[in-house]
């Protein structure tokens, strides 16, 4: 589903990517960890398409496609969803507002019917539901005035409601306390394990990972990937340090 | 009008004014518009007049308690005090309630003057909605008299498509009495929105503000001073500007308050949004308090669109003009939501929906 092939990637004129491959079949659950300023983020910036953050050599396909041709809004369209780590606040802009133009926009870019009012506020609900998020929450400026933990669940309702093909969750579980922990791994769960999607989780630490059972766990340290395994790394990762692997 | 005596920028309160603009729409000649006035109304009841370059078309105008006189401008304004002539009057007696009078300007060219009287005696109420359409110079006095507890909601959209629009409000808010005035620039002429309220009696409330959007070489200003001369008076000036190519915005807002106005309450809020960084927002928030219980918050900034939100939006699927579009009318939104009646602030928020599709 996503093939990435010997990334390199500039910010700023500086290289944080230097030389990543990367490979998720559909079907499967990938974990990426690795010390702060590795390099995570960026890379769920440069698949997303962020101004700024350009691949200068590489390659990136998306079931087939060449992912870094695309526009940011194309890429989520094409079935990309990127959670973020700090999720934005939008002032003047409700919850509802955002996310139907956000469906209804991926769904004219997919040639497929556009949502009315009705169908999309029963959408929201039902997934906002799911998440333990009140409704009213979706009436509210987007992610203004949330806590941590409600903009994290509101990453998840939009991925719901959005429904992606590939979610990219860059750090979700940081900032949760275990109630909304639980809930958003089912809600990854709940979403995402399906045999036709996939899914990369960007995470600091093991905890999510008992939630969301990856299948494969890499690690990420100075712009590379410097090992990879199963879910028995994550546990080494938790135990060692990263002091030791990324060497 | 052969010879304009016109205020020039070196005066201080004129500085950012386009009188070049003014001059070019006043000397412009007449052309059939192709706007019928009729579909300048926006579908709500109540009664409405229609000015065609300044002179009053009965019809198209159901005038109900609005009269049609001619005045004589009090004012020494400059600009103002050219309005004389044919105009309008609204005189309400004690609660007596005017919900919804539209007024109409649509102009073809050249100049036009309309000198308007607003008198609501003790606890009446009016709603009043005035749409500014076509082009050349439309320039209009607006005097304003509010009793005891009376009350004027006031909305003005300017949607000429060139040319010049000149607003020159001066009200008086007694006891209790509120006036909220909130403007919508969002066509293509320039123009000056120029006010002066005076808070006369004792818990008074003011309100003027509204969102300037200006593209290509336009220029759109707002010059407002609010004078609290009463104890408990509240105000608000919450102004928005949006600017983009090499167009220049500017707002100019200014509370007095008079020595034993204690208890006053204003608030001032001026932003500015640079969609290039070529435009230019011009802010000028003034405070003169000569009273010490009052309070005034105000703020004054210019910005650009936030790249994280932007990023945001497109990495849920919106492309970024529509991104642009959606975060630059969340920015203006506070400056309309102001507005009482739903189907006139729906209308605003269309028109300027309409503008950022155009400029974004
Ligand atoms: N906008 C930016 N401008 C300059 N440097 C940046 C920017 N974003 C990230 N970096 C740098 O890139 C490196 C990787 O950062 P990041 O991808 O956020 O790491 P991680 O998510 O793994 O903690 C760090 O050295 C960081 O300082
Ligand atoms: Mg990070």
């Amino acid at each position: 589903m996503l093939n990435i092939q010997n990334l390199h990637a500039e910010v700023d004129g500086k290289e944080i990517l230097k030389g990543l491959s990367l490979s998720l079949n559909a079907g499967e659950v990938h974990a990426i960890m690795g010390p702060n300023g590795a390099g995570k983020s960026t890379l769920g910036y440069v698949l997303g398409g962020r101004n700024g953050y350009a691949a200068t050599s590489g390659s990136v396909t998306f079931d087939g496609q060449d992912l870094l041709e695309l526009e940011p809004h194309e890429r989520a369209a094409a079935g990309l969803f990127l959670g973020f780590q700090y999720p934005v606040e939008i002032p003047g802009v409700s919850n509802v507002q955002f996310l139907r133009e956000a469906a209804n926009a991926q769904r004219r870019n997919r040639g497929e019917a556009q949502l009315s009012g009705a169908e999309f506020l029963k959408l929201a609900r039902a997934q906002a539901a799911a998440l333990g998020m009140d409704a009213e929450m979706l009436k509210r400026p987007v992610n203004v005035g949330f806590s941590g933990g409600e903009k994290k669940r509101n990453e998840m309702v939009q991925m719901g409601i959005l429904n992606p093909k590939l979610a990219i969750l860059d750090e979700t579980d940081s900032g949760l306390d275990i109630d909304a922990l639980k809930a958003v791994g089912e809600g990854i769960n709940r979403i995402m394990r399906a045999p036709d999607k996939a899914v990369l989780l960007i995470t600091h630490y093991q905890r999510l990972l008992d939630y969301v059972q990856p299948d494969f766990v890499h690690v990420l340290a100075g712009g590379r990937i410097v090992r990879s395994g199963g879910p028995e790394l994550a546990l080494e990762l938790e135990r060692e340090g990263y002091g030791a692997l990324a060497a | 009008m052969t010879v304009l005596d016109l205020p020039s920028a070196r005066q201080e309160a004129w500085r950012w004014s386009d009188m070049e603009a003014l001059r070019a729409a006043a000397a412009s000649p007449q052309a059939p518009a192709g706007i019928n006035p009729a579909d300048l109304f926006l579908d709500i009841d109540g009664p409405r007049l229609c000015f065609v370059d300044g002179v009053f078309e009965p019809a198209h105008s159901r005038p109900g308690p609005v009269e049609v006189t001619r005045q004589i401008a009090a004012t020494d304004h400059p600009l103002g005090s050219l309005a004389i002539g044919e105009g309008w009057a609204l005189h309400l007696g004690a609660e007596h309630a005017a919900t919804c009078i539209q007024i109409v300007h649509l102009g073809t060219g050249g100049e036009n003057h309309v000198p308007a009287r607003i008198l609501l005696a003790d606890d009446a109420v009016a709603t009043l909605v005035e749409t500014f359409a076509g082009t050349g110079w439309a320039n209009r006095l607006t005097a304003i008299a509010l009793g005891k507890g009376a009350r004027l909601m006031r909305s003005v959209r300017l949607v000429q498509t060139g040319g010049f629009v000149s607003i020159r409000d001066e009200a008086e808010i007694g006891e209790a009495a509120s006036l909220v005035s909130i403007f919508l620039g969002a066509g293509g002429m320039g123009s000056r929105i120029d006010g002066a309220l005076t808070l006369t009696g004792k818990g008074a409330f003011a309100e003027m503000g509204g969102a300037l959007l200006t593209s290509g070489t336009q220029r759109q200003e707002a010059a407002v001073a609010v004078r609290h001369e009463q104890i408990e008076g509240t105000s608000r000036q919450i102004w928005r500007a949006v600017a983009a190519d090499q167009s220049v915005a500017s707002l100019a807002a200014r509370v007095e308050v008079a020595r034993g106005a204690q208890q006053t309450d204003g608030e001032q809020s001026l932003r500015g949004l640079l969609l290039q960084r070529t435009a230019t927002v011009n802010l000028k928030p003034e405070l003169e308090i000569f009273a010490d219980d009052v309070k005034c918050a105000h703020g004054a900034t210019v910005g650009e669109l936030d790249r994280n939100a932007l990023f945001y939006l497109q990495s849920r699927g919106i492309g970024e003009a529509q991104a642009k579009a959606l975060l630059t009318h969340a920015f203006v939104t506070d400056a309309l939501a102001r507005i009482g009646e739903e189907p006139v602030r729906e209308a605003f928020a269309a028109d300027a929906a309409a503008w950022l599709e155009a400029a974004l």
